[in-house]
C-alpha cells in the first residue's frame, strides 16, 4: 500500500452525520456554557464551570449517576448549603429560558454545573424540585421535575412533587419523602426542596 | 462561510460581547471541529464535549488571538490541545474500542447507506485510535484537513520536521493495521 492508497482509505472513511437539530441548537449550548461561567466569576453566586458533559442529546431517560461509595448506616436529613448556586432562581429561569421544554435536569456536581437536555420539546413545564445527596465524601445537586427518574445507589429512581409541596424519591426499593423513608441505601443525607414556580 | 474579513468582525464583536456575532463563528467553524475532535477521541459524545470545549476555550482565550493570523488555525490549535488534554486526563483511551463498537450500530445508520463503508469507516477510526495521540492529530491534520507540514507545525506547536516525523511514523502503522483490511473494499 503507498500512501496515495493509505490517504484515499482513510478519506473514504464517513463521520457519523449529526443531527440537524444539534447542530442548530449547538450555538445555543455553547453560549449557555458561557453564561454559567459568566455565574462562576460572581462572587455571590458561586457556580462551578461546567465541564461540558451534555450527554442528554442521545439520553432516552434522565440517568444521572451519583458517586455514592459505601453506604452504612443510618439515612439523614441534610440542609441545603448556603452556596449552593442550584437553588438560585435567577440559574433556574435563564437556563429554562434558553431551552424551553428540554431541561431534565441541572446537574453540580464536583465537576461542575452540567445540563441534561430531552432530545424534544417535551419536558412539561411542573415546578423545579431540588434534591442534594450527600454520602459523605460527595455531594451531589440537582434540580429537576416531576416525573424525571434519576439514578440513587444504582437504583432508577423518579422524582415527584406531592400535593402538599413536598418531594418524594420513588424508586422500585427505595422510596424517601420527608415522612417516609423505606429505602435500600443507607448512609445518605438526602435533602429536598420543591422551588416552586419560576415566574419567566 | 464568511470571509477572513467577516470573521475578523465577529471576533471583534464577540470580543465586545456580542453573542450573535459569537453564535456566527461557532455556526461556521462547529463542523470542522466537530470532525476533528472526532477524528481525534472516535466517540461521538466525547467528540461533542470536546467541541464545546473548544469554543468555550477560543471565547476565554479571544483576546489573545492575532486578527493577522487565520482564525480557523487558531481554532484548530485549541481543539487540537482540548483532545490532547483529554487523553492525558482521562482514562478512556482502553475503553474507546468497546465504545466504539456500541456507538458503531447507531453510528452506521446515521452514516446511512453504505454497510461496507461503514466497516471500513469502523476499521479507519479503529486505526487511528491505535496511533499515538500526536502522531494521530498530525494524520487528521494533514489528511482529513489538507493542512500541509508548516501549516500543521504552527497548529501542533511544534517544528516541521517533527510533524513529518510524526506522519512518517503514523502512515507506517496505518499501512500496518489497515493493510489487511477492508482490501475487498477497494
Amino acid at each position: 500500500m503507498n500512501n496515495s492508497e493509505l490517504d484515499a482509505k482513510l478519506m473514504a472513511a464517513r463521520e457519523p452525520v449529526l443531527p440537524a437539530d444539534y447542530e442548530e441548537a449547538f450555538p445555543r449550548t455553547v453560549l449557555a456554557n458561557l453564561r454559567s461561567a459568566t455565574w462562576k466569576k460572581s462572587p455571590a453566586r458561586r457556580v462551578w464551570f461546567p465541564r461540558l458533559t451534555w450527554a442528554a442529546a442521545t439520553a432516552a431517560c434522565v440517568l444521572l449517576a451519583f458517586a455514592v461509595g459505601h453506604w452504612r448506616g443510618r439515612m439523614e436529613t441534610g440542609t441545603i448549603p448556603a452556596t449552593d448556586s442550584l437553588t438560585s432562581t435567577k440559574l433556574i429561569r435563564e437556563t429554562l429560558a434558553m431551552f424551553p421544554n428540554r431541561v431534565r435536569a441541572i446537574v453540580q456536581d464536583e465537576r461542575g454545573i452540567n445540563l441534561v437536555l430531552s432530545d424534544n420539546d417535551d419536558v412539561p413545564v411542573s415546578p423545579p424540585l431540588y434534591v442534594r445527596i450527600c454520602d459523605g465524601e460527595h455531594c451531589s445537586s440537582l434540580v429537576t421535575f416531576s416525573g424525571q427518574e434519576i439514578q440513587i445507589a444504582g437504583q432508577k429512581v423518579t422524582v415527584l412533587a406531592d400535593t402538599h409541596g413536598g418531594v418524594i424519591l420513588a424508586g422500585q426499593h427505595f422510596m424517601w419523602s420527608d415522612t417516609e423513608r423505606v429505602y435500600a441505601a443507607s448512609h445518605l443525607k438526602i435533602t429536598t426542596k420543591n422551588l416552586g414556580s419560576i415566574p419567566m | 462561510m464568511g470571509d477572513a474579513d467577516e470573521q475578523n468582525i465577529w471576533v471583534e464583536q464577540s470580543r465586545n460581547g456580542d453573542h450573535a456575532a459569537l453564535a456566527a463563528l461557532i455556526r461556521t467553524h462547529q463542523p470542522m471541529i466537530h470532525s476533528l475532535t472526532f477524528r481525534m477521541t472516535g466517540s461521538v459524545a466525547d467528540a461533542k464535549d470536546l467541541a464545546q470545549e473548544t469554543f468555550i476555550r477560543a471565547y476565554q482565550q479571544l483576546d489573545s488571538f492575532n486578527s493577522a493570523a487565520k482564525f480557523s488555525s487558531w481554532l484548530y490549535r485549541i481543539a487540537v490541545n482540548a483532545c490532547l488534554d483529554w487523553q492525558r486526563h482521562e482514562a478512556r483511551r482502553s475503553r474507546l474500542h468497546d465504545r466504539w463498537g456500541q456507538l458503531r450500530d447507531a453510528e452506521s445508520v446515521e452514516a446511512g447507506g453504505d454497510d461496507r463503508l461503514d466497516e471500513l469507516s469502523r476499521q479507519v477510526q479503529a486505526a487511528l485510535m491505535k496511533l499515538p495521540e500526536k502522531q494521530r492529530a498530525a494524520v487528521v491534520l494533514t489528511v482529513y484537513f489538507g493542512h500541509n507540514h508548516a501549516e500543521s507545525a504552527k497548529i501542533l506547536g511544534c517544528s516541521e520536521t517533527t510533524v513529518s516525523w510524526r506522519v512518517f511514523s503514523a502512515r507506517r502503522k496505518l499501512k500496518s493495521l489497515l493493510s489487511n483490511k477492508g482490501g475487498s473494499h477497494e
